[in-house]
């Protein structure tokens, strides 16, 4: 019986007006959004390229001498993915540089061709496309599925034969997905068509994995929206009021829940603001100076005369500058975990809307957004710790050097801190950005994977509730 | 005639459904959020005021004209709460660098306060209105021929003597008196949370845009609705016109205005930002070999000796110098420090350049949304607000003639950049005596306790003489006022965008006019 009622109501959609519109646009949309991702990936490609290239010419440059390597800034930059084409996660808005020495780091810039006057908008992606578009092409086609046979009477004709209302609701439930799922995996395809056709394009096998789970969560949050569709229809006599409540309760969960992210942000999480933080290395600065003056580090600590006058004291410099820079290194550290956990409030909240779960879930998957900005910046820490312990290995092998790690090129030219040899470029280790597998991708997403099949729990028992206890008459 | 059926239509809306959701939900969010974008506003101006007293308190702190290197604020907007626009977006502040190098323990700079809530949409008034008045337009709008074709009304009222036109702009009548109560319900409301909170008050100019704005959301919703009431006139189906509807205004909502921007960075794609460093780097490279070329002549007699002590601004200074130092600066400055500031203006320059490069895609962005009422509209917002790009312009040209004033200022007290207050506070044979006093004899002393002591001593006095130090008296100095766009410029600026949206709303009823004629009623 389900299946007959599955098909019927297949045949019925399929022959619909809304069908026809939906399965044009989202077709229109994908393929559009395949076509525009191809060509920015290739710009951000290049630029990724030269950028990557200028900053390990430059690293090779400082072979030339230790210190100058241990000294000189690094360059790091955020390398474009391919699954941006599912989730791209605002990276646009996130930090992509990073620069930093083996003592210490600049704060992370934004370093790609961004507008901010176009901050508003959003890449065409997979998410947006389906948590936008075809959410609401969901509740289109759910609306009145109940109150809509009401209306025309066929509602009570059916449910006058044998079969029990659960099959009815499960047999309407069934078709919408069917109905849905063909505009979504006729538009994926044709998406991943055009942008697997890039010859600057392939897609590795975890890659597919992940897409293939990305499209597990479409559905599952489309089952929202259909579920939601259908409890508010067997709640509802009419189908325009059916409509009018869907409208509202989708702009709210799709279009307003997310935007009060920021606000809850702040309300709840304060952040030091710049000019604090100006303040606070102002002061930092003083206070190293005047523990300079009072000998906290040793005699002539603030001397960079030369050596053999006598009037300097290279342990003591060394000591005075570790501190300001471990010290330099704490706040800023401090502020950046600040600025994260103040962004992270935001989007727990958020979660309230299925959309953001379906977000948070999909840029969790493909490793983008704000979570790969706090793994990039913990890689990055890792490796600064091992290229730390291999300008210290490199240096001990150096008998002329003094062996005094520490950020001041000045002395360490003058003084010799650090040793003055080349090294091979080859042995110096190269930070490589490394990508989450599947399964710890997955684990982190547990949360969001949770809460997308709660909401789907929710929504089915609340709409079975009601339609059990739906008036047909 | 047109009065009795506007009046008729007008008691039926409010009766419905969908009009007493629609303004409980725009009412209720705008009580909910108003107060929270107040709060936001106050923190913004907190934030601002104490980061002006303590770029004073700075500036009372300064020993030297060299550490000058003040910062200026752009002062939050009050009615940023309507339509927060590029205002969080953009730098709010700009440090007028001209003559000091940065230190090394303030190399570490960020742009805005936390540059990641970027990745949350803005929540503003405007966002509220945008949608939700317009989904209710259309809501209004889409069954008004259609469905009383369906009900039969239609032909009733039409076998009678109104005339077509008559019937249709009575509808559209009763259509704005509806939407007026949920848009003036929420401005009233929006008007009474701004106004009892603490630390806002507004000035003529602002009473001014908020008129306008009002005006503004009025044309838009009227924009909307005889949208919905083209469709309307189309379709014989009041379902189908809803859907229709409905899918139309998601493209004019969400995908256009996507749609537009990723086409605009496609079609005039802005410089890299390793390119716009590569510029000002440019700029600063010749800077340096232009100072290298001008100061080749200038040699010291190999005996110069300074000491450092912290300053304001977190720069350092001379605390002490001795004469060969002093001759050496005091030839040097006249001829470095012109060259920084013709240098800062070109850099400026450069940035002005790369704005202006950013502003051409955004209009580029614009013109391709501007068949959207929805675009239209929120541009339009963020005009009367003045959130736009028009005042961060201005603020980047107050930046700029602040900094000329400030170099003028400084050049002008230090004769320029000769006299020795420009980099110390000490006077000619100072640094010879203190050495001479406190720190010859430790150097003479043989045992090793009576050094420490005379090295704590000196310490000590050395410490007093720190703070002994006067700061500059600097009640003279210039001070930094940012003015914004007029409301001349602002009428200006808004001008394309309420006219085309007045277009818009006059083309949608004309052709629903046309439809209406032609309209099978049976």
């Amino acid at each position: 019986m389900i299946s007959q009622i599955v098909r019927k109501e297949i045949l019925e959609n399929f022959l619909s007006l809304r069908f026809v519109l939906s399965l044009l646009l989202v077709i229109l949309i994908f393929a559009v959004s395949g076509f525009v991702f191809i060509s920015k990936h290739e710009q951000q490609l290049q630029d990724y390229s030269k950028d990557t290239n200028r900053s390990l010419s430059n690293l090779r440059d400082q072979t030339s001498r230790l210190y100058r390597l241990a000294i000189n800034k690094q360059e790091v930059y955020r390398k474009p993915k391919v699954l941006a084409l599912c989730a791209e996660g605002f990276e646009k808005s996130i930090p992509n540089h990073f620069r930093f020495n083996a003592f210490s780091g600049d704060y992370p810039q934004i370093r790609v061709r961004t507008n901010a006057l176009l901050f508003r908008f959003c890449d065409v992606d997979w998410v947006f496309i389906i948590s936008l578009f075809l959410s609401f092409g969901a509740l289109i086609f759910a609306y009145n599925s109940i109150c809509g046979e009401k209306e025309t009477g066929t509602l009570r004709l059916m449910l006058a034969g044998s079969i029990p209302r659960h099959k009815v609701l499960l047999g309407k439930y069934l078709a919408l997905m069917f109905t849905l799922g063909v505009p979504i995996l006729l538009g994926i395809l044709i998406n991943l068509i055009i942008v697997t056709s890039s010859e600057n394009i392939s897609i590795d096998a975890g890659q597919w994995y992940k897409i293939f789970v990305i499209i597990i969560f479409s559905f599952l949050y489309l089952s929202i929206f259909v579920l939601l569709g259908m409890f508010i229809s067997s709640r509802t006599s009419r189908s325009a009021n059916s409509m009018v409540i869907l409208l509202f309760l989708w702009v709210g969960l799709v279009i307003l829940v997310p935007s009060f992210g920021r606000i809850v942000s702040k309300t709840f999480q304060k952040v030091t603001t710049q000019a604090e933080m100006q303040r606070r290395l102002s002061e930092l600065m003083e206070q190293m100076f005047q523990d300079m003056l009072s000998g906290k580090y040793g005699e002539n600590a603030g001397s960079a005369a030369p050596l053999e006058s006598g009037i300097c004291n290279p342990p003591a410099r060394a000591r005075f500058y570790n501190a300001g820079i471990e010290e330099r290194n704490k706040i800023m550290d401090e502020h950046l975990n600040q600025m994260t956990a103040q962004v992270v409030i935001g989007r727990r909240f958020t979660r309230i809307s299925p959309t953001e779960i379906y977000r948070q879930a999909s840029e969790t998957i493909t490793g983008t957004g704000i979570g790969r900005f706090s793994e990039l910046r913990r890689q990055i820490s890792r490796y600064q710790g091992d290229f730390k312990e291999y300008i210290r290995s490199r240096d001990a092998e150096d008998p002329n050097s003094l062996h005094l790690l520490y950020d001041e090129m000045y002395t360490a030219s003058l003084w010799r801190t650090i040793s003055h040899k080349p090294v091979d470029f080859d042995t110096v280790p190269k930070f490589q950005e490394l990508d989450l597998a599947l399964g710890q991708s997955l684990k982190l997403a547990i949360w969001d994977i949770g809460l997308l099949a709660l909401f789907n729990l929710v929504f089915f028992a609340a709409s079975f509730v009601s339609f059990l206890r739906y008036d047909v008459r | 005639m047109i009065w009795k059926i506007a009046k008729k239509e007008f008691l039926l809306n409010l009766m419905t459904f969908k009009f007493a959701v629609g303004t409980i939900v725009c009412v209720v969010l705008t009580a909910v959020f108003m107060p929270i974008l107040v709060g936001d506003y106050q923190q913004r101006l907190k934030d601002y005021n104490e980061n002006v007293a303590a770029n004073e308190a700075e500036l009372r702190k300064v020993k030297v004209y060299k550490n000058i290197t003040p910062t200026v604020y752009r002062p939050p907007n009050v009615l940023s709460v309507f339509s927060e626009g590029i205002d969080n977006q953009l730098d709010s502040s700009e440090k007028i660098d001209i003559l000091a190098g940065s230190n090394v323990f303030l190399e570490a700079e960020a742009k805005g306060d936390n540059s990641l809530l970027s990745v949350f949409p803005v929540l503003d008034v405007t966002l509220i209105f945008k949608i939700l008045m317009s989904i209710l337009a259309i809501l209004m709008a889409y069954d008004v021929i259609s469905g009383e074709r369906e009900q039969g009304t239609l032909k009733l009222i039409l076998s009678n003597t109104a005339a077509r036109y008559k019937v249709l702009l009575g509808k559209l009548v009763a259509g704005l008196m509806t939407l007026i109560v949920p848009v003036t319900a929420s401005f009233i409301l929006c008007l009474l949370i701004l106004l009892s909170s603490n630390m806002v008050s507004l000035t003529g100019a602002q009473w001014f845009r908020i008129a306008l704005m009002y005006f503004a959301s009025l044309v838009f919703v009227t924009a909307m609705f005889n949208l919905g009431l083209l469709l309307s006139c189309l379709s014989k189906n009041s379902a189908i016109c809803l859907v229709f509807g409905l899918f139309l205004w998601l493209l004019l909502a969400t995908i256009l205005p996507n749609a537009s921007a990723y086409i605009a960075s496609q079609l005039k794609p802005i410089e890299s930002p390793e390119e716009f460093s590569g510029k000002v780097k440019a700029v600063t490279d010749r800077r340096g070999s232009e100072i290298k070329e001008l100061t080749k002549d200038i040699k010291g007699d190999g005996s110069e000796a300074a000491t450092d002590a912290p300053g304001a601004f977190g720069h350092t200074y001379y605390h002490l110098c001795n004469k060969s130092s002093m001759d050496y600066d005091r030839k040097t400055y006249p001829i470095t420090e012109p060259v920084k500031i013709k240098y800062f203006d070109k850099v400026l320059g450069v940035k002005e350049m790369h704005l202006n490069d950013l502003i051409r895609q955004k209009q580029f962005a614009d013109n391709i949304a501007g068949g959207s009422p929805i675009v239209l509209y929120e541009n339009l917002m963020s005009v009367l607000t003045g959130t736009d790009f028009g005042n961060f312009k201005c603020f980047k040209n107050n930046v700029r003639t602040y900094g000329n004033e400030v170099s003028d200022y400084i050049r002008s007290k230090t004769e320029n950049f000769a006299l020795t207050s420009y980099f110390t506070p000490c006077k000619e044979g100072d640094y010879e005596k203190v050495i001479g006093v406190l720190y010859k004899p430790i150097l003479e002393a043989k045992d090793k306790e009576k050094k420490a002591k005379l090295m704590e001593a000196a310490t000590k006095r050395y410490e007093q003489m720190l703070k002994e130090t006067p700061s500059l008296d600097l009640q003279d100095f210039p001070e930094f006022t940012y003015q914004p766009q007029g409301i001349r410029e602002t009428l200006q600026q808004a001008i394309s965008n309420i006219g085309l949206l007045i277009f818009a709303s006059i083309l949608f009823f004309a052709l629903s006019f046309v439809a209406f004629l032609k309209y099978d009623v049976r």
